[in-house]
């Protein structure tokens, strides 16, 4: 017997995948790249075509689907731009200054909360996240146990997460 | 709630310490687990943020800068041990039985006045309220406004010199008629009381007020 494609509310995919594209066309393009946002809408137009044709036969998750068809545009993505670097110079991105108002204000939020931080939190959150150093390596900096430094690092979050709440 | 086992890995994921496919594994998850996704967004703002800001971020602010916004009375506070705050106890409360068992005694002192050409006065005030403008026939009785403390008022009229003094217990006195036949009119009078307490102190003097009776016809 012929396995049905799924039923898919294609709307309901958009809205809660669109994010998830984004974020990973961004992180494997760069924030700065200007046309991160044309591959995000190649990659949702391309998953309702497919989804359309009944080409999504649900032998994955729809999750797993989106993803394999946004890691494939951005390989693509890539190799075009690679070609177009090799002949002509790329063009200097433009900023989105929306984009870059509301990304601005955010960090201005994070960062009046950190600093509100005891020193303790601080520290720990320079060393891991700024200066990156592994779990073990700020442990042995600090003189606590790698335990210690995960405490300190999800107790820090919770404050932040709490200060930022609007 | 039980946590995902891929939640450990954002931060390495995020650091770009993930390579192949862990990475891979761990993209694929996120596609498929709103909450890994959730915390992905929020743990990438909070370590863009340090990154963008800086060192400086984590520094603490220098000792002055920080002091300046704290009130001086919290300053003050804070420097004081237990010791000085219960020698301030102390010393507060000696000197609020003292205001205390000493108020009573002064209570009823006399306020000081010094009647002089100038009539410099300190005490509680006491109004005149008839004749305080000039007046068509001899008044007949002198008014002011009662004073609670005051047992005895003492009234003077005065014309140049003295014409006329004497005491009642009320805040009206009726003018002697010996003392009316001797206010003229055209002349020029002016009045003043003082308030006694019981004890025969001065608690209070009056203005001196100036009225003119009507010229005759």
């Amino acid at each position: 017997m012929e396995n049905r494609p799924p039923v898919i509310d294609l709307n309901e995919v958009v809205v809660k995948y669109r994010p998830v594209v984004s974020f990973k066309v961004r992180k494997s393009l760069g924030a700065h790249t200007p046309d991160w946002e044309d591959v995000v809408n190649e990659v949702i137009t391309q998953v309702i075509e497919k989804v359309q044709k009944g080409e999504f036969r649900g032998d994955s998750s729809i999750g797993t689907y989106i993803y394999t068809i946004t890691s494939r545009r951005i390989i693509d993505h890539i190799r075009q731009k690679t070609k177009v670097l090799r002949s002509v110079p790329e063009p200097v991105p433009l900023p989105d200054p929306c984009d870059n108002a509301e990304n601005r204000e955010r960090a201005q939020i994070v960062a009046q909360a950190i600093q509100q931080l005891k020193p303790k939190f601080k520290e720990v959150l320079n060393l891991y996240y700024y200066q990156e150093l592994t779990r073990d390596e700020v442990a042995e900096r600090l003189g606590i146990s790698p335990r210690r430094v995960s405490e300190r690092l999800n107790y820090a979050q919770r404050l932040l997460r709490k200060m930022i709440r609007p | 709630m039980k946590k995902c086992l891929f939640a450990d890995q954002i931060d390495d994921y995020l650091l770009n310490r993930l390579e192949g496919e862990p990475k891979e594994r761990f993209e694929e998850h996120y596609f498929n687990c709103p909450s890994c996704f959730r915390q992905i967004e929020e743990r990438d703002t909070l370590i863009s943020t340090i990154k963008s800001r800086g060192a400086w971020i984590f520094r603490d602010k220098p000792a002055a800068e920080r002091r300046a916004w704290v009130p001086a009375w919290r300053r003050a506070v804070s420097s004081f041990s237990p010791r000085q705050w219960a020698t301030v106890g102390v010393a507060a409360a000696a000197i609020l039985i003292a205001v205390f068992a000493l108020m009573p005694q002064f209570r009823h002192a006399s306020p000081q006045f010094f009647l002089n050409e100038n009539e410099v006065v300190r005490g509680e005030s006491l109004t005149l309220m008839s004749p305080i403008i000039d007046v068509r026939a001899v008044p007949t009785f002198f008014e002011w406004k009662p004073l609670a403390e005051a047992a005895e008022y003492k009234i003077s009229l005065f014309n140049g010199g003295l014409l006329w003094s004497a005491a009642t217990q009320d805040s009206r006195i009726t003018v002697p008629v010996e003392t009316q036949q001797r206010m003229l009119p055209g002349q020029r009078f002016a009045w003043q009381v003082r308030a006694f307490s019981a004890r025969g102190a001065l608690i209070a003097v009056s203005s001196k007020v100036q009225f003119q009776i009507a010229p005759a016809d």
